[in-house]
């Protein structure tokens, strides 16, 4: 027992702290994890949390973006689609099942991820330009269906879903335990998507990207890839709309819209494209700048109200910081703090331990030589 | 309903779908034009091209004249007669076009994700620049001329048959340019291959920049001729509807084909007035039937119905 313990810590030095990328993503999550102990039950506090809450549900969403754009290549502009899907599976199934909530969400999940198929196959057939606009026709048929079949779906009104835990009677506690819930969600699909991303399976994916015919010429089933990459990234797109649901208390039509898309594009730009990392850390810097920088400092420069700026202006500054970022600094910001930053310091530490290593060598030969001297 | 209204309405029904059919095509026509052009050209997939459209009709509404448009409270600083407003607004937006693609699209033009999500965002940068100023109230475009004619038993405003008429005349006038004119044969030549066309002289740069101001101003001319025929209120959400249109129009026709284009326009224009027509409540089934044909054409040919380019059109 206690060797395996010892295994472990060792393992945990060796690949996470002498890491700085994992090093610092471990700090972010024990902040994260820490924030509902730090910050008293106000009334701030449960808006803080809520704004919290929905970076993490974005979290995943962009990064399942990531995957299949950034990572397999297949440019979709309509991935809410699936994001819909899962909110609305899992709303339907408890309101004409009657299934608990626990059980619908697995449901809405399955569904998103066994829709990606049928989406999947328009678009294997189809490249480039032709498939970011099919991609973005599909949430679009969809919400005219959804409005088709008002009576069933709620039409504009939605469809109502309860909330997570109503047995919870404060409303602090309720956040708090949505909070940890969520944060739960992305750390496991953080986790999943980035051992996807490090198989053979997410090579092939960036083949895939790199260069198609290639990857074809290699023996690879194209085909059989990227409906993969369509399948897992569907699975955490439906799995982000079916437990943003019950968060809102509704399965809403704008959970199909373009906006939504959209948004996690511009998260996954403004992180960094490719890097499932980026998207992650994108989403809480654009919802702490959306709820904190804009909204709560007072500034004023020559008598005018400069901050807080009018909820109105706040979306065109994101678009004209990510048009920036496209246009000038198109790696994102995450990859040029951890490729440029902290990849360099873990060279500095690899060339010291090669270094020493070297010196023990050194030494070792030097003892032997002495030693022969002195027999001889 | 009784038996007898039935009969009436069967009786007016394919009348009143071809004539609605016709007149949506052509101006559906006239908006996917700018986004056919700007793609065949720069192989820029312009995806602020429903914004440009927003963008028009706003224009039209700052431009044109003050008492025409009371219950607004607002007079209008220019208050301009409405053909000459029209004209402001389609130069005006057409500048804007040129401007955003010197200044954004230019720079990663090589890259269709870039090029996208740049378009994207400057749509969306566009329709938070019009509520800033407009507000996010609905805004009645009020139409040129008022009456109307009754035109194989169907009542038909003149400004519908305005609409129509422009839009033929303003698609045959582009498409006589591409073919004839020698900016339209500079246009084609960057079209066909651009390194080549910059080494015999044309200035590519700008030939894109001129393309990108035909095809801004198409859409702000599309934009006042759709707002003002349909009685449709302005608000800065509408850009989705027309882009979505423009881009299943332009797909079931082929990306950057001229002539595809015009048989797109004219499908999607009978398959969405049939569907409101024909089921009950199939309004909210127009954009998802246009859409679903387009999927439906782009399975059966992935390059749309005719997958040519501009230049080797003649």
């Amino acid at each position: 027992m206690a060797a395996y313990v010892r295994r472990a810590y060792s393992s945990f030095l060796t690949h996470v702290i002498d890491i700085p990328p994992r090093l610092l993503s471990l700090l972010f999550l024990s902040l994260l994890a820490c924030i509902p102990v730090i910050v008293s039950p106000t009334a701030l506090s449960i808006y803080f949390l809520g704004v919290l809450i929905t970076a993490n549900i974005m979290a995943i969403f962009a990064s399942s973006w990531d995957l299949l754009v950034g990572r397999a290549g297949q440019i979709s502009l309509g991935h809410a689609l699936f994001f819909g899907i899962g909110a609305y599976a899992s709303a339907l199934v408890l309101r004409y099942a009657g299934l608990p909530l626990w059980v619908t969400i697995p449901i809405g999940v399955l569904v998103g991820t066994l829709a990606a198929v049928p989406v999947g196959f328009p678009c294997l057939r189809v490249k480039g330009p032709y498939l970011a606009l099919v991609t973005m026709a599909l949430p679009l048929i969809a919400t005219g269906i959804l409005y088709y079949y008002r009576d069933y779906t709620g039409g504009e009104q939605g469809l109502p879903v309860p909330r997570f835990f109503p047995f919870i009677q404060n409303l602090y506690h309720q956040r708090v335990a949505e909070y940890y819930l969520t944060l739960l969600a992305l750390l496991i699909s953080a986790i999943i998507i980035y051992k996807i991303v490090n198989s053979k399976t997410g090579i092939i994916f960036v083949s895939i990207l790199d260069d198609e015919v290639g990857a074809k010429a290699c023996g690879i089933n194209v085909t059989k890839y990227k409906l993969l990459a369509f399948a897992i990234s569907a699975l955490f797109a439906s799995l982000a709309g079916s437990l943003q649901a019950p968060l809102i208390y509704l399965a809403s039509p704008a959970s199909f819209s373009l906006n939504l898309s959209f948004y996690a594009i511009i998260i996954t730009i403004f992180g960094g494209i490719g890097t499932i990392y980026g998207a992650i850390a994108a989403s809480y810097i654009i919802y702490f700048l959306d709820q904190y920088i804009l909204t709560i400092p007072q500034l004023e420069i020559l008598g005018t109200k400069i901050l807080p700026l009018p909820t109105v202006w706040h979306p065109l500054i994101f678009i004209v910081v990510v048009i920036i970022f496209v246009v000038k600094w198109p790696r994102g910001i995450a990859r040029f703090v951890v490729e440029d930053g902290l990849t360099e310091l873990s060279k500095e530490r690899e060339i010291e331990e090669r270094g020493k290593h070297i010196w023990k060598k050194y030494k070792k030969k030097k003892q032997e030589a002495t030693e022969s001297t002195a027999e001889g | 309903m009784s038996l007898g209204d039935n009969a009436l309405v069967d009786i007016l029904l394919l009348e009143t779908l071809l004539l609605y059919g016709a007149i949506t095509g052509a101006v559906y026509a006239l908006l996917a034009l700018g986004f056919t052009l700007i793609y065949g050209v720069a192989e820029v997939v312009n995806m602020a091209h429903g914004a440009l459209f927003m963008l028009g009709a706003y224009m039209f509404f700052a431009f044109s004249l003050a008492p025409k448009n009371p219950p607004l409270g607002i007079a209008s600083p220019f208050a301009l007669e409405p053909g000459l407003a029209l004209i402001a607004a389609m130069i005006f937006v057409g500048i804007v076009g040129s401007i955003i693609y010197v200044l954004v699209i230019n720079p990663v033009i090589k890259d269709v994700l870039a090029s996208i999500v740049v378009t994207v965002a400057l749509a969306i940068v566009l329709q938070q620049a019009v509520y800033i100023e407009f507000g996010g109230t609905h805004r009645p475009v009020l139409p040129f001329v008022s009456g109307s004619t009754i035109i194989l038993g169907v009542t038909m405003t003149y400004t519908k048959l305005l609409a129509f008429g422009t839009s033929l005349i303003l698609f045959a006038i582009i498409a006589l340019f591409m073919w004839k004119a020698k900016i339209g044969k500079a246009m084609r030549a960057t079209a066909q291959d651009r390194e080549a066309a910059m080494l015999m002289g044309v200035n590519t740069t700008r030939i894109c920049m001129l393309t990108m101001f035909i095809s801004a101003s198409l859409a702000a001319l599309a934009g006042i001729l759709i707002a003002g025929s349909t009685a449709q209120p302005a608000n800065p959400q509408m850009w989705l509807t027309p882009l979505s249109m423009s881009f299943a129009i332009v797909i079931l026709g082929g990306l950057g084909s001229i002539k595809g284009t015009f048989i797109g326009a004219f499908v999607v224009g009978y398959a969405e007035n049939a569907v409101a027509l024909l089921i009950p409540g199939g309004s909210f089934l127009k954009g998802a039937v246009a859409l679903a044909t387009m999927v439906a054409v782009l399975l059966i040919r992935p390059k749309g119905l005719f997958g040519k380019r501009i230049e080797l059109e003649e």
